[in-house]
């Protein structure tokens, strides 16, 4: 196989995952209580609440699209975050500062090892 | 390196990707998902934190929307009597016994929907929506005797009078808006209501100017292909308005929570600029909070984005409809313009009655926050939370979503805004039961603890499908789930 081809599978199996991804993740469903392991994720969670929430309820697909299992780094994240995606709007300092996007970023985190 | 570089090129690609095809996705909302048909009830497929159990109490009712409890303990529910979809059946109120058995105590006019109850010092006190008559406040004692407290509320449109909650002598109600950003347009005449009252329309609670902007729509109300209504804010279809025009304000009103003295007297208002504040509930520190189903993307002012809200209450203050979402400004904002058209929002009011407060928590968009109560006690356990209803999303007709939202019951935690899911259905993706293939929740529509504190009621409104052609809700699909702490 090809450099190419390889790229382009791995491409395509990566969207094919994504596309399935509705990686549940609550209390319910996981069966235990999340508990935020310091105090920066617990400010995190209460920012993703007020920012994210409403488009990925629980890091789930909702309005936009589930986020739960998404690979990307957390740098990508907050790039994304920062300059929109698509429909997404971006987020400016003003509105989320440096230091809460990075609060949010760990909340994710742990949410998504949760 | 270059795996790594490879990794990540691949990786920002499927994010431009996967983030960029919402405009050619097709929506793919839980009641488009919705199965008409027999329903299953399984309450093992209702999944709960640790320690906490589920039970089907009763099955098969006719879109119940409430439960209330008299003085003995005993159960009650209320059927609604109407449901989106113009479907028009009997509102009743019923008593719920042991085997799932019911008792007729009262049977309401078709004036539906009965949207809540309240019990307190031997009588019932119902939210009656009053899609054709106007909405009232009505009081049923024990034999079933109906006695209106208040009628002719402003509540024919797209949202009905709500509520009640009795609290030191005051009776708190609420009534919903006509329209959904306070444009009367062709979505209302889908909605049902626009042919049957051409002239309703949004009256302000208070004084407000106008900026003056005007909305073009081939007028549903004529036959002919080529007329044009032309309609202002707070206006009757096909009445335009002026730049800095002021509208009077009145109570009753639409999009407001009022109260009245229960031994009866004239409402007065308690806040305003309020969508659909369609749950009230007093906390146990004594704070009213209320929930906001919030914009659709819909009409001829649609708002994308727009997550419904759980807010607390304070006297006299202006929430934000038309022109806020969740204490933002929705004017030239990406985060709130219509994806439909791509135009620009443009403020409604030339001025602001307040800045909106701070919200105690944001719902997601279209997940349709509504009755919700807080856990008083150790009992229940979540002391001075709030356990609210999320009906779910009735996408395509409110606007496009990714994945079914809502469908499930939330804990809130008021002080920090953190929502954590309580009830879910089993499944591997989230939504409402009949698409699951399984007997769990359908559409909760409301909560409510026992007296004890030591169980929660959910009310499943039951089955309703959604497609481009409107609402299409399943009689006799209703059902009522008692959660227990193990």
């Amino acid at each position: 196989m090809s450099m190419n081809s390889k790229a382009a599978s791995a491409i395509v199996l990566f969207l094919v995952v994504l596309a399935s991804c509705a990686v549940r993740k609550s209390e319910p469903v996981k069966g235990t209580y999340f508990q935020p392991k310091n105090s920066t994720v617990a400010r995190g969670e209460q920012l993703y609440m007020i920012h994210c929430q409403k488009c990925h309820p629980g890091g789930e697909a909702g309005l936009g699209p589930a986020i739960n299992a998404n690979p990307a780094p957390q740098f990508l994240k907050r790039f994304q975050v920062r300059h929109g995606l698509g429909v997404m709007p971006s987020f400016k300092p003003e509105e989320i500062s440096r230091a809460d996007l990075h609060a949010i970023s760990k909340y994710m985190k742990q949410w998504k090892h949760y | 390196m270059l795996h790594r570089l490879l990794f990540a090129m691949v990786v920002l690609a499927t994010m431009v990707l996967h983030t960029g095809c919402y405009r050619i996705k097709k929506s793919a909302g839980g009641g488009q998902r919705t199965q008409l048909g027999e329903r299953r009830y399984a309450a093992g497929d209702i999944l709960l934190p640790p320690g906490y159990g589920a039970q089907l109490v009763a099955s098969g009712l006719n879109y119940p929307t409430a439960v209330s409890f008299d003085a003995a303990g005993n159960l009650y529910c209320i059927e609604s009597g109407y449901s989106y979809g113009e479907d028009f059946t009997t509102p009743r109120l019923l008593r719920l016994k042991a085997g799932g058995q019911t008792t007729v105590i009262a049977t309401g006019d078709k004036n539906g929907p009965w949207t809540g109850i309240d019990f307190h010092e031997g009588k019932f006190y119902v939210a009656e929506g009053g899609v054709l008559e106007g909405g009232r406040i009505v009081e049923i004692d024990p034999s079933g005797t109906i006695r209106p407290l208040i009628s002719n509320l402003p509540s024919f449109g797209d949202h009905h009078t709500n509520g009640p909650v009795v609290r030191d002598g005051q009776l708190y109600f609420s009534i919903g808006t006509a329209t959904n950003s306070g444009v009367v347009g062709a979505d209302n005449a889908n909605y049902g209501w626009l042919k049957r009252k051409p002239t309703f329309h949004d009256i302000a609670c208070r004084d407000i100017i106008l900026s003056g902007q005007n909305f073009n729509t081939t007028n549903v109300l004529t036959e002919a292909p080529a007329d044009v209504a032309i309609t202002g804010a707070f206006m009757p279809y096909g009445t335009g308005t002026n730049k800095g025009q002021v509208v009077r304000g009145q109570v009753p009103c639409s999009g407001a929570i009022l109260r009245m003295p229960l031994k009866g007297g004239a409402p007065q208002l308690v806040a305003w600029g309020l969508r659909n504040p369609f749950g009230l509930a007093f906390a146990p520190n004594g704070k009213l909070y209320t929930t906001e189903n919030a914009f659709d993307e819909r009409g001829s002012r649609p708002v994308w984005g727009a997550g419904d809200v759980l807010w607390e209450v304070q006297q006299g203050l202006w929430y934000g409809w038309p022109d806020f979402s969740a204490g933002k400004p929705i004017a030239s904002d990406e985060e709130f313009n219509p994806k439909k058209g791509g135009q620009n929002l443009r403020p409604i009011l030339q001025e602001y009655p307040n800045q909106p407060p701070k919200p105690a928590a944001i719902f997601g968009v279209h997940s349709s926050a509504n009755g919700f109560d807080f856990s008083r006690g150790t009992a229940f356990g979540f002391e001075g939370q709030a356990f609210v209803a999320l009906f779910g999303d009735m996408a395509p007709e409110v606007g496009k979503v990714w994945s079914p939202v809502g469908f499930k019951v939330v804990r809130v935690a008021v002080a920090t805004g953190v929502i954590r899911d309580f009830a879910v259905n089993k499944g591997k993706r989230n939504g409402p039961a009949s698409w699951l293939n399984n007997g769990g929740l359908e559409r909760p529509v409301a909560v409510k603890f026992d007296p004890t504190g030591t169980s929660l009621y959910i009310v499943d409104f039951g089955k309703m499908h959604t497609d481009a052609t409107g609402s299409h809700p399943q009689k006799a699909s209703g059902a009522i789930w008692k959660i227990y702490k193990k």
